[in-house]
């Protein structure tokens, strides 16, 4: 029914999509997996309208199509459910749903809200939510937002006469299990009408619900299993390109950390509405890994040792000595160094080149009362430029400009170079391609020889296994259970999982 | 060569075409003597716009200047006998207070820029009012040019206005580019997060700038009151708007990081020379104003860098 | 101006009470200031002096109301000063040239001027969207075009407007207030309904609740920029009708004044800068925290270099009462 033919998408040095061949057929669920970076939020916005494809064809009932914006896929009965941050949270649930199609409401210029707020409740009926539609979006949970974006792309069932398909972006990432059963039931319950796109990290749920998956590698479709000749083994080997083993990150480099050194304790911490009672201990040379899904308190943990939150329970010390004034300044200062999961918000500085953004935590290091010594700062530049093998032309480039890992390493290369010994990583792979991230993994054992610790959130389970010394898993901000990942003796991925949700 | 390298130097390019154009209508433009006294006449507003440019360059914006100087005009005439040349210590630490509570507002309470330095320019305004007794004040001619006849001479044919100028350009400019100050400056304009990420301390650099913005401004109304002979609660009155436009025009967006004190110099260079090419090219003084706006986005359509805004607000 | 910051989740679990306050802070800062004025001076309270200070208010409400669906979009519009000049002058030549007096033709050149201001409102729309110039700037510039195209009109002079039809805005009051009073009343009423039953005021807040987000939705977020400012226009050119009325002379410095006094009202109001939230109302209860401290201060007797200080300790709280700290992360 839908068809991608040979598509092909370019970017300024990136060839995102190679000759890519997608079909769905009527009441069809497919899955598409792949790493990040593979390609896949790419195919989905060719899919969906938002970007056009520079080569191949896009045919719907052997029809050929082109997409302008993601207004005229609408209209062909394509529809996307975001993840849950695109709705605007300051509009009511019913004008979410029908932003942008507000005309069919209006009487001589004027809303007829009682209209509008009875075709909402009938939508949300379709995902049974039962909820006020006149509701601020701000107000409902993040669950809740959830069902409300699939509700406003259900609209589309009233609205086109053809078949719908409807793309579900990571739609189970903040949900719990029952919701993603009342979510996966509704799905089925709709291929009645609709074909659907899943795009899930969680493996085990995309096996669940699809009928066919879709496995996607450097912009390549590398495989189409069925449900019944499904593995996870075999899909992981194909996403990856190769055995998942040891040597991808880095084990055999991993040595036993130093108990007798502890950097950070954290003892009965807890933050009101992030975690309550967590307490472990960071020893020089050991990877920590906190796991648990969306808003279990992993990033409010590291946000916590870089000072940025204020517990209201419990003591946290670094280096044997709590903090006096709790703030990232101080933590800077212990030589704590935080690489932020928004690299390009948080991690960089967007409009400032190599340079200035390496020495940004240290500036005082490289200033005599106050006067910068720039000579010395582009020195460490090319040092570490040469050191990380950063692909920049030079240090004056803006590191806005370059590539997700380039960035990533001058953020490592900043605290690495202030010799900051505690290192806070959020999610530290994130959107990086398999060369990037080797490197990235790399820098982790490297930076544990050298006497560091790490806090590590890391971007896929299997990441937080392989690189982890100690895993703490955590749930709705509360611990659970602790894991030895010495070397050797990993824990598996279900043994974790079983304990998240 | 793309279009892409010229970016920076639009502002500059602008100038240059501008000035020609003039020039190229009417050559008298070209005098040196008149242009000399043309860009004496601005240095006022020139030192505001400089201040003003700390608070656009981190991203946020200072509408308090005007009032700091009308304030810092009383302040001078009311305390000059007292203090001769102190005074202008007095000035200073005027202008310093008030940006800095309108940067402890704006960081500490989270109220806009906007507003906060809105707010505390009309409470400088009040204070001015109070101490002016609500009447235009004169210094005494002996006593100002005792302590402050320096600032009007002319050595070597260049008016010390000038030279004044120039030496507050070089320190603006030195903090900006050289000191550690300036570098936290962009790191707040560009990247707050990133900034507060990299453990700097952005509520004291945030404050700093708009204290900084308080003391350029006063060092203006100083000079006003100096050169006028007075002060009086609404002898500012009308540069606010100019020094903005002299920033904007000058290629720092109000969202910050970009541009700084060497664009201020064009921008303000470019107010004025539009200004004075309506006397020469002999505009209508009823039309002058019209043709200001027109020829004002005419040319901050030709010298902002659309590449770094996302969205356009 | 601000970042929004991730705390939704945690807001909707508690702070049902600040959520309160924040949302009628500035009623009751209003209320406040009313009952410590009546207290001071209970000749505050009288009739006469509420009609003297909604006289006052009249013209700045309508331009307020006008700005605010621009600060919703979280844009800005500085252009008020330049627009209102020009529809008043416009205004005033159109109504003299028509015979001078209500009664007559003349009466077109009410709904010319809200033309006038519409169009001005176009103009700075397009410039901004298409230009792609950020709308401080784009609005700012405007506002020198219209004050000088006032200026060219006039060539500096003022034009009276004595027709006793017209002026019977100010001068012939029902149940004691002034008609100007309850024209301005019903614009309010008709930005209320712009705002709450129509397609375009609720895409205001679309599109300062999440303007890529309005944009992935498929709205024209272009053409909703530019409504918002012509019907900025629109309600400028109100205001412009509403001062000539109010004192009989159109001039270039008519629009003197209201571009900082109208935008203070709006965010004392409680309306924010970076948009998405707050309204008409609150703009008229800002506009109304503004005039009665102005008033009240005169009642009581205060000296008037007071006023201005006391207006911005005032401005100041109002907006950190009205200001949700727990949604944003940093302001500058």
């Amino acid at each position: 029914m839908y068809q991608l033919n040979k598509v092909d998408k370019r970017f300024p040095g990136v060839h995102a999509l190679k000759a890519v061949d997608f079909t769905i057929g009527r009441g069809e669920i497919v899955g598409l997996v792949g790493e990040n970076g593979a390609g896949k939020s790419t195919l989905m916005k060719v899919i969906y309208g938002a970007y056009q494809p520079d080569g191949g064809t896009v045919t719907i009932d052997g029809t050929a199509v082109r997409f302008q914006n993601p207004r005229q896929a609408m209209d062909h009965g394509i529809g996307m459910v975001f993840q849950e941050q695109s709705l605007i949270t300051n509009l009511t649930v019913m004008e979410n749903i029908f932003l942008g199609f507000e005309q069919q409401f209006v009487r001589f210029g004027i809303i007829n809200w009682k209209e509008m707020a009875a075709a909402a409740r009938h939508q949300l009926k379709k995902v049974r939510l039962d909820i006020d539609p006149s509701t601020i979006t701000a107000k409902l949970s993040f669950a809740q937002r959830q069902l409300v974006e699939l509700a406003k792309v259900l609209t589309l069932e009233e609205r086109i006469d053809g078949d719908l398909v409807i793309l579900l972006d990571e739609p189970t990432s903040v949900l719990a299990k029952e919701e993603v059963e009342l979510l996966f039931g509704l799905v089925r319950e709709l291929t009645s009408r609709a074909s659907f796109i899943f795009v899930s990290h969680r493996m085990d749920e995309v096996l669940d619900l699809s009928d066919r998956v879709y496995v996607m590698k450097d912009g390549e479709v590398v495989d189409v299993v069925t449900k019944a000749d499904a593995q996870v083994d075999a899909i992981q080997r194909k996403m990856v390109g190769r055995d998942v083993d040891k040597e991808y990150y880095r084990e055999q480099k991993q040595k036993p950390y130093d108990p007798a050194k502890t950097l950070v304790s954290f003892a009965s911490v807890s933050l009101p509405g992030a975690y309550a009672d967590i307490s472990f201990d960071l020893h020089a040379g050991e990877v920590l890994c906190l796991v648990g899904t969306e808003g279990s308190g992993r990033e409010a943990i590291l946000r916590t040792v870089f000072g940025l939150e204020k517990p209201s329970h419990g003591t946290v010390a670094v280096k044997g000595a709590p903090y006096a004034r709790r703030n990232a300044q101080e933590a800077v200062a212990r030589g704590v160094g935080y690489v932020p999961r928004e690299r390009k918000i948080e991690g960089i500085v967007n409009g400032m080149n190599v340079y200035e953004n390496m020495t940004l935590s240290q500036m005082g290091n490289y200033a005599s009362n106050g006067v910068l010594r720039i000579a010395e700062e582009k020195a460490l530049a090319r040092t570490w430029i040469d050191r990380l093998a950063i692909k920049t032309p030079d240090v004056y480039k803006d590191c806005g400009g370059l590539s997700g890992g380039n960035q990533q390493k001058v953020v490592l290369a900043k605290w690495r170079s202030a010799g900051s010994d505690v290192i806070l990583l959020d999610h530290p792979t994130r959107g990086l391609d398999i060369g990037a991230k080797e490197d990235v993994y790399d820098m982790v054992r490297e930076m544990c020889d050298d006497g560091a610790g790490i806090i590590l959130v890391a971007d896929t389970l299997e990441e937080a296994i392989g690189l982890s010394h100690t895993i703490i898993v955590l749930k709705d901000g509360e611990f659970q259970k602790r894991f030895d990942g010495s070397a050797g003796g990993k824990p598996s991925l279900f043994d974790l999982v079983h304990h998240m949700i | 060569m793309s279009v892409e390298t010229f970016k920076p130097y639009f502002p500059w390019i602008t100038l240059v075409a501008l000035v020609l154009i003039v020039g190229a209508i009417n050559p008298a433009f070209f005098n040196l003597g008149s242009m000399v006294t043309l860009v004496a006449d601005i240095v006022p507003l020139f030192i505001m716009a400089l201040g003003m440019t700390f608070a656009i360059y981190i991203g946020g914006i200072d509408l308090s200047v005007q009032q700091v100087a009308n304030l810092v005009t009383v302040v001078a005439t009311v305390y000059l006998a007292q203090f001769g040349i102190f005074v202008a210590v007095i000035c200073v630490l005027c202008g310093f207070v008030v940006g800095a509570v309108s940067g402890w507002i704006t960081t500490k309470q989270f109220v806009p820029s906007f507003v906060s330095t809105l707010a505390t320019g009309f409470i400088a305004l009040s204070g001015a009012r109070y101490l002016s007794g609500e009447r235009a004040l004169s210094m005494s001619a002996e006593a100002r040019d005792a302590s402050f006849g320096w600032m009007f001479g002319n050595t070597a044919g260049v008016p010390h206005e000038l030279v004044i100028a120039g030496v507050l350009l070089a320190i603006a400019w030195f903090l900006q580019t050289r000191t550690t100050f300036g570098r936290a400056l962009k790191a707040v304009g560009a990247g707050e997060l990133a900034a507060v990420s990299s453990g700097l301390n952005v509520d004291r650099i945030k404050i700093l700038a708009f204290a900084l913005s308080g003391l350029f401004a006063a060092i203006a109304g100083l000079m006003f009151s100096v050169k006028l002979s007075g002060g009086d609660a609404n002898l500012a009155n009308g540069f606010l708007i100019l020094a903005i436009v002299a920033v904007l025009v000058g290629g720092t967006p109000l969202t910050g990081g970009v541009g700084g004190v060497m664009n201020t110099l064009v921008g303000t260079l470019i107010v004025v020379v539009i200004r004075t090419a309506m006397v020469y090219l002999q505009v209508d003084a009823t039309m002058q104003q019209m043709v200001f706006g027109v020829i004002l986005i005419v040319a901050i359509a030709l010298t902002i860098d659309r590449s770094k805004m996302g969205t356009v607000k | 101006m601000a970042i929004a910051g991730t705390s939704d989740a945690r807001r909707s679990l508690g702070f049902l009470s600040r959520d309160t306050l924040v949302k009628w802070a500035p009623l009751l800062v209003l209320l406040v200031l009313i009952a410590f004025f009546a207290v001071m001076e209970p000749r505050f309270l009288s009739i006469r002096n509420f009609a003297r200070i909604l006289i006052a208010a009249t013209p700045a409400l309508m331009i307020a109301v006008g700005v605010t669906f621009i600060i919703i979009m979280g844009s800005i519009d500085l252009s008020m000063e330049g627009t209102v000049s020009v529809c008043a002058v416009i205004f005033a030549f159109c109504f003299i040239w028509l015979g001078g007096t209500l009664a007559s033709w003349a009466w077109l050149a009410l709904p010319f001027a809200l033309l006038v201001g519409a169009v001005l409102g176009f103009v700075n729309g397009l410039i901004h969207v298409k230009l792609k110039i950020p709308s401080f700037m784009a609005s700012l510039a405007m506002g020198f075009v219209g004050t000088g195209l006032a200026m060219v009109m006039t060539g500096g002079d003022r034009i009276r407007i004595e027709d006793e039809a017209f002026r019977a805005l100010l001068t012939v009051r029902w149940f004691n207030f002034p008609i100007m009073v309850y024209v301005a009343g019903l614009f309010l009423l008709i930005a209320w309904f712009i705002q709450t039953r129509t397609t375009l005021g609720r895409n205001f807040y679309a599109v300062g609740g999440g303007e890529a987000l309005a944009h992935g939705s498929g709205l024209n977020v272009d053409r909703v920029r530019i409504m918002g400012f012509t019907l900025a226009g629109v309600f400028f050119a109100v205001g412009a009708l509403l001062a000539v009325g109010r004192i009989g002379i159109a001039e270039t410095a008519t629009g003197n004044n209201f571009m900082f006094l109208s935008i203070t009202a709006v965010v004392v109001g409680g309306t924010a800068l970076w948009g998405g939230i707050g309204g008409v109302w609150n703009t008229l209860v800002g506009v109304l925290i503004v005039f009665v401290i102005g008033n009240g201060m005169v009642v009581i007797g205060l000296p008037g270099y007071i006023q201005d200080g006391v207006l911005g300790l005032l401005v100041i709280l109002a907006v950190i009462l009205s200001t949700d700290r727990k949604s944003i992360s940093f302001v500058k």
